[in-house]
């Protein structure tokens, strides 16, 4: 798998990423660190302790993070679910996290899957 | 080599901080902060060394608006420029963060080169901007340096040519200067600010300039002058002021105007007796006025050709007898008040203004050497080396080491402070923050922010007493505090440094020492000497209550020692002290007196007897197989007068009176029982020498 199908697999907009980090070796990685980042556990645990302002960080952070990666799918329903959290719960803000929760497991598997390939 | 530059990233997010400094890292030093309040701690500490701050806006503990407002209330924000780089598009956050001084607001997704292009124009804006300050006030101060080493020079041509010793001018000049602060103080009437005096103190030094057309011979006579003499020097004063009336250019400079003033009028008299005008009182410039008490002064102290220098005292005493002149009456006060410690302030600033022109060179020298270097970046580099070296030390001396502003609330701790306490380095807001008044109690903080509030900048230093919360633990601790105050008139609180001393160890044991001392170790009791200190205090405090004293014993307590043994006997006296202690309310006084004697001491309302009956009820019982009798007096301050000796003897005489006739009860004493000799014995291990025997 190329970086370039990694993001198709997760809904990112490749050239744009290229276009604006200016070079590959960048784009691919902070693609991989990704996989590292904090703030998706810290988004699912504080919707658990009904932290909402916390919660409305940790979206926003996801969301800062795809727009830099123009990870988009993500981006997007990270940046519903934050506009739902911004003053506190919101009764959309359940069908929001889900949402969220479906689009980061997509992109968290596209892109082990591409770290096997890059790495094999 | 060149240093990198530093630029302080601060953003919750780690990707996106480790995106930005990937982009910067090769031509920046890129220092980074998780939280605002770390980023500000970081500017608080290294802000010199910051060149530019990139800021996002939402973050956890404080965000980006927080930082934007913490830099602004300390001013940073004026050195220090900001980019906010936000996910945040709507239009007023980006309006607020330009209103509260942002360089560049960059949106994301960002393009790396344009972040890259901005910092480095930002970067090269401001280091331009310092640049051109730097060496704007670097040339202001060459320059005022120049034109005063000028006048010096002039003045000196002057005084040579007068045969004085070159310090007259030095001595006007300082004088002036003095008079004019005191001054000051004294009245506004004559509006003088603070640049006003500089440059009359300046323009002091040319008030004998005129001095140059008069003919050597009549300037260095030393005996009298003829009339015709005399009327040749008196032209001075108005010479001085034709020429520089005279000069080509800078006619209309302040400075030229106060020097016409001083040059024209510094031989005038408040009676209007002077020359060359005959001006009157307020009417000769202040300037003047003073040039000419200070000109006045010198000439009495100072050795000249026709005369010997008078003392400081005989000089002052003639001034204001007015045998040489006649003076503003308010400048007189002013000398009077002045003239206790005249000579000194005299010769403090004197050598002062000679160090300074000393050093002055010194400084030019070094900076001709290292060209590159201006004055303002040596102060930097300066401070960078004293930072270094207190951090240093402060993470070696393993101190709590802090420091404390009032605007922001802010409390700072040294690295080793921080992690002692559990405590983040940087703590906003104290007072209401729960980590920090989990360690400080509300009130101690509040005692020692009063106490550091009520100092003065002459005694600021604070020594306060309280227990810390070293992560779980209460430990008596003491802090040594300075307040720090700013340099305004009048000065103005602005927080404090200090270090935490853990006193723990010494203070308990100086309790354990107090205890050792007043307690009896066997029953926990007070002993007898420590239990009577307690009791005068008692008396002292309330004279008018009625109290009585109790004393009992065993009875046929040596049976038991006896019978069962010493150790057995102590397990008897443990247990009764403990019903004793059971039996008595919480003011009540209980207290081993002897060997197997104990004491009581109570206030008392209304009948006493109910009192002391239930008390001598609940003493009696069995121990084991013995049985526990006790036999006892009470004497009362009623009935007996005299103090606590007379109050002891009594309640020892009654218990007497119950141990000859019949054990196992109760008696108050009475005048029958005078006579009576003391039943109380010495404490068996001797740890409290009994007193009363």
């Amino acid at each position: 798998m190329t970086l370039q199908e990694c993001y198709a697999a997760m809904g990112g907009n490749y050239e744009d990423a290229i276009g604006r980090l200016r070079s590959e070796r960048l784009v691919q990685k902070f693609v991989l660190k990704f996989l590292d980042d904090g703030s998706y556990a810290l988004l699912c645990r504080s919707l658990e302790e009904k932290n909402y302002e916390e919660a409305f960080r940790a979206a926003h952070t996801i969301k800062g993070v795809c727009q830099n990666l123009s990870i988009d799918r993500l981006q997007g329903s990270s940046g519903r679910l934050c506009e739902a959290l911004r003053g506190g719960y919101t009764p959309e803000a359940d069908a929001l996290a889900e949402e969220v929760q479906a689009d980061y497991a997509q992109t968290v598997a596209a892109i082990q899957t591409f770290q096997k390939a890059s790495m094999g | 080599m060149e240093q990198k530059q530093k630029i302080l990233i601060v953003d919750d997010s780690e990707l996106n901080r480790a995106i930005l400094a990937d982009m910067l890292d090769d031509e920046y030093e890129i220092m980074e902060a998780e939280n605002g309040l770390q980023g500000v701690g970081l500017l608080q500490q290294r802000g010199a060394e910051i060149s530019l701050v990139l800021l996002d806006i939402v973050m956890p503990q404080m965000d980006g608006f927080g930082v934007l407002e913490v830099m602004t209330q300390n001013h940073w924000i004026e050195d220090i420029p900001v980019i906010m780089i936000s996910a945040e598009t709507g239009s007023s956050h980006i309006e607020r963060a330009y209103e509260l001084g942002v360089t560049d607001f960059i949106s994301r997704p960002f393009d790396a080169l344009i972040v890259h292009r901005r910092v480095v124009n930002t970067i090269m804006l401001y280091a331009k901007q310092k640049r051109l300050a730097n060496m704007v006030a670097d040339q202001i101060y060459e320059n005022e340096q120049r034109s005063s080493l000028l006048i010096d020079i002039l003045s000196h041509i002057v005084e040579f040519r007068n045969g004085e010793s070159g310090l007259h001018v030095l001595n006007v000049r300082t004088l002036t200067e003095l008079m004019l602060n005191h001054l000051v103080q004294k009245t506004d009437q004559y509006s003088l600010s603070s640049s006003d005096i500089s440059m009359i103190c300046t323009a002091s030094a040319l008030h004998d300039i005129g001095k140059i057309s008069i003919d050597e011979k009549i300037l260095n006579k030393p005996g009298r002058f003829t009339d015709e003499e005399f009327a040749i020097m008196k032209t001075h004063s108005m010479a001085g002021a034709e020429m520089l009336e005279n000069l080509p250019i800078h006619q209309d400079d302040p400075l030229v105007k106060v020097a016409y003033d001083i040059c024209r009028w510094h031989h005038e008299r408040w009676d209007g007796r002077g020359y060359p005008d005959g001006l009157q009182g307020d009417e000769i410039p202040i300037a003047a006025q003073i040039v000419a008490l200070a000109d006045v002064y010198d000439a009495l102290t100072s050795k000249r050709c026709y005369k010997d220098s008078f003392s400081h005292e005989k000089a002052v005493e003639m001034i204001l007898a007015g045998q040489c002149g006649a003076f503003n009456p308010l400048l007189m006060e002013c000398l009077q008040e002045l003239a206790p410690d005249l000579p000194t302030l005299m010769s403090d600033s004197n050598s002062v203004a000679q160090r300074d022109r000393r050093e002055m060179r010194n400084v030019a020298q070094e900076m001709r050497r290292h060209e590159e270097l201006t004055a303002s970046e040596r102060t930097l580099q300066l401070l960078e080396h004293e930072r270094m070296k207190y951090s240093f030390f402060a993470d070696m001396s393993k101190e709590i080491q802090f420091e404390f502003t009032v605007s922001p609330p802010m409390i700072t701790l040294s690295n080793w402070g921080a992690e002692h306490l559990g405590l983040d380095e940087i703590i906003m807001d104290p007072m209401h923050q729960p980590d920090a008044q989990s360690v400080m109690e509300a009130v101690d903080f509040q005692n020692l922010t009063d106490a550091l509030r009520s100092t003065s900048p002459e005694l600021p230093v604070v020594t306060y007493d309280c227990k810390l919360n070293y992560k779980g633990a209460w430990r008596w601790t003491q802090i040594v505090a300075r307040a720090t105050w700013s340099s305004d008139e009048p000065p103005r609180y602005t927080g404090a440094i200090g270090k935490a001393i853990d006193i723990h160890d010494s203070r308990m044991k100086l309790n354990a020492l107090e205890r050792m001392a007043s307690h009896d170790s066997l029953t926990g009791l007070l002993n007898h000497s420590y239990a009577k200190k307690r009791i005068l205090e008692r008396i002292e405090t309330r004279p008018a209550a009625s109290y009585a004293l109790v004393i009992f014993d065993l009875d046929h307590f040596k049976t038991a020692n006896d019978t069962y043994g010493h150790s057995f006997g102590d397990q008897v006296l443990i247990y009764l002290a403990e019903k004793l202690r059971q039996c008595i309310r919480g003011g009540d006084i209980a207290a081993r007196a002897g060997g197997d004697e104990f004491l009581i001491f109570l206030e008392y309302k209304d009948d006493v007897e109910v009192v002391i009956s239930r008390i001598f009820q609940s003493l009696c019982g069995q121990y084991e197989h013995f049985p526990i009798s006790v036999s006892m007096g009470v004497a009362l301050t009623t009935a007996v007068p005299g103090g606590y000796d007379a109050l002891f003897h009594a309640a020892d005489a009654a218990l007497y009176t119950v141990k000859r006739s019949e054990r196992g009860h109760y008696r108050f004493y009475d005048e029958t029982m005078r006579q009576t000799l003391s039943v109380i014995s010495p404490i068996e291990d001797g740890e409290a020498p009994h007193e009363d025997a």
